[in-house]
């Protein structure tokens, strides 16, 4: 850098020029416009900037110069297809979430992933007019506990990792419109969710934990 | 289906430590794309991008506990991606995020993998690339990710002047190189 720029630029080392000097001759910081213009200030111009030749050549060089730089970070950038899928898996197997349903039937053994249940807890709880959100949580209940206990000591070694029969325990945590009966919903929810299981994925014992944890105005939606 | 109402981040941290899945997919699915951008932009290649941005993913996960409230969960999750953006682009050599804005030896980055992007882009990428990496944070997460210069300061665990000084010299260096191209 060579301090203040000493005549005004020509042709095509005009920026070039502006770039090696500290200041303009009217006393301007070369970084702080460049700033400007950087920061999509360039058009704001103050009271000096607006009469001053040398701060408008340079706010407008450095507009143009900095073009290409505002137009790639416009540019969209999409997530690799399967980026949250792959996440999800590796944090599944992290908590060992990978318990299944375990149902014997006449032509065989039929495991649904315990998430899915979750899965379809939360997606049937959302259908409940008044809730908002609806997070699922599929838990261990203590008879779940000693049917996966009895069944791990029979378990073939390449088999699911749990299972809990044709009993789930399913938290979901809801946010729900405010106003609207926050017990009723709840019982809603409840007979909702179980009447899904049982139809979508036949569990027959299903106990759902709801747990009203924050209420929402219209607005936010 | 009813709409999937915007609840904040805060929420679904709080129900993620609670042991919601769901509530942490939910960041997941807003954040992922930032991760592997932010990642993408830092390292230059997309495997090592998307092997950034999915390990980040899990480490924030992993450390939920730790997530101090004052920050915001995307805050958090830029320091994450650009700790580890540093750490592959100086091949596994230890590095202390708080000595991210400090000048350290940065290779030269591998061939563009984008196929169809214009001149122009070209050009600003490859001038981005050939930044000392402090210097490529500062600009990407201010220029191209609009964070305020308190917020990348955060983020890289520094102060606003040095911030402020990194992106002054980043910005004549860009520009010089862009000069040079047009």
């Amino acid at each position: 850098m060579t301090g203040s720029v000493s005549e005004p630029p020509s042709g095509g080392s005009a920026v070039r020029h502006l770039l090696n000097a500290v200041t303009l001759p009217c006393g301007a910081d070369v970084d702080e416009l460049l700033e400007q213009v950087a920061d999509g200030h360039g058009t704001d111009r103050d009271a000096h900037q607006r009469d001053c030749v040398h701060c408008k050549a340079a706010l407008a060089e450095f507009a143009a110069l900095w073009a290409p730089v505002i137009d790639t970070a416009a540019r969209p950038v999409p997530a690799p297809r399967g980026l949250t899928a792959a996440v999800m898996s590796q944090i599944r197997v992290l908590v060992r979430d990978v318990w299944y349903t375990l149902q014997t039937t006449d032509l065989g053994v039929i495991r649904i992933a315990a998430r899915i249940v979750a899965a379809l807890a939360r997606d049937s709880a959302r259908m409940v007019p008044g809730v908002r959100v609806a997070l699922g949580r599929s838990t261990h209940s203590k008879l779940a506990e000693l049917a996966e206990q009895a069944s791990l000591k029979h378990r073939h070694p390449h088999a699911a990792v749990g299972v809990f029969g044709r009993t789930a325990v399913v938290d979901l945590a809801v946010a729900v419109t405010y106003g609207d009966p926050v017990h009723e919903i709840a019982r809603d929810i409840q007979q909702h969710v179980i009447a899904a299981l049982r139809d979508h994925v036949g569990l027959r014992t299903v106990a759902v934990n709801v747990i009203v944890d924050d209420v929402l105005m219209d607005e936010d939606q | 289906m009813q709409p999937e109402p915007q609840v904040g981040d805060a929420y679904l941290v709080a129900r993620a430590r609670d042991g919601y899945l769901d509530a942490y997919e939910m960041l997941v699915q807003r954040h992922s794309a930032m991760a592997y951008r932010v990642a993408l932009r830092l390292c230059g290649d997309h495997h090592d991008a998307q092997d950034i941005a999915q390990e980040a993913l899990i480490a924030a996960w992993q450390n939920l506990a730790r997530f101090r409230a004052e920050s915001s969960f995307s805050t958090w999750l830029y320091r994450i991606v650009t700790r580890r953006a540093l750490n592959k682009v100086t091949r596994g050599r230890a590095a202390e995020l708080a000595d991210l804005l400090d000048e350290v030896a940065d290779p030269v980055p591998g061939p563009a993998a984008q196929a169809e992007r214009n001149l122009a882009v070209d050009a600003v990428t490859d001038a981005l690339a050939a930044l000392p990496f402090p210097q490529r944070a500062v600009v990407i997460l201010h220029h191209f990710e609009g964070l305020s210069y308190a917020q990348v300061a955060e983020v890289t665990r520094s102060s606003v002047p040095a911030v402020r000084s990194h992106l002054f010299r980043a910005r004549r260096t860009l520009g010089t190189k862009l000069e040079e191209w047009r």
